[in-house]
């Protein structure tokens, strides 16, 4: 039976965060290289 | 439904991510009328396209001040005009291109001109060539046995 006081407990999800965030990054720098290439030979 | 604080996150951003880039689109293609090749729903006939007008007389016109009217035509395997094309620099073209046989692709390297040839529709892009040199014009969709022989040039001076 679980306690009560593991009903609050949080899952960890920093280092989930984190990878997020990195491939969030590599999303928006790939498509803003994207984007200037097109409007570099527009 | 509980969300984990850092999952609320992540959502906001990977929501607004796509929202922005959804904008930046949606306001070019208004501003900068940016649309695909196939905007203009134009149809040929594929087998008759050499005495179809204004596919029977391919070529550069010129039809205002520096700007320019490229009428030509893919073919199994090469390009009608054959001949380099030759443009002033700051010319704006408009290409207008059809297949007589099968699926083909128009590429100018170095430019966002790409698009595809097929038999049976008319297929317009504008280019403004501000840099003067030789552009390349590819064929870029494989049709063929002698596909790398489909390229011709067009010469910005
Ligand atoms: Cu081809």
């Amino acid at each position: 039976m679980p306690k009560p006081e593991d009903k609050k407990e949080e899952p960890a999800l920093k280092g989930t965060f984190a990878s997020v965030m990195l491939l969030g990054a590599f999303i928006i720098l790939t498509w803003i290289g994207v984007f200037a290439l097109f409007m570099a030979r527009n | 439904m509980h969300l984990h604080r850092l999952e609320k996150t992540w959502l906001k951003f990977g929501i607004s991510m796509l929202a922005v880039f959804l904008i930046v689109l949606g306001v070019m293609a208004f501003s900068m009328g940016m649309k695909p090749p196939s905007e203009h729903h134009h149809t040929v006939d594929p087998t008759k396209v050499a005495e179809t007008a204004p596919f029977d007389n391919p070529g550069l016109n010129q039809i205002g001040k520096n700007h320019y009217e490229a009428v030509m035509t893919a073919y199994a395997f090469g390009f009608e005009p054959a001949v380099p094309l030759e443009v002033p620099v700051g010319s704006k073209v408009d290409f207008i291109v059809t297949s007589s046989d099968v699926v083909h692709g128009f590429a100018i390297v170095g430019t966002n001109v790409n698009m595809m040839i097929v038999p049976g529709e008319v297929s317009h892009v504008t280019h403004t060539f501000d840099k003067p040199g030789e552009y390349l014009i590819l064929c870029n969709e494989y049709c063929g046995t002698g596909h790398e022989f489909m390229a011709i040039t067009i010469v910005v001076q």
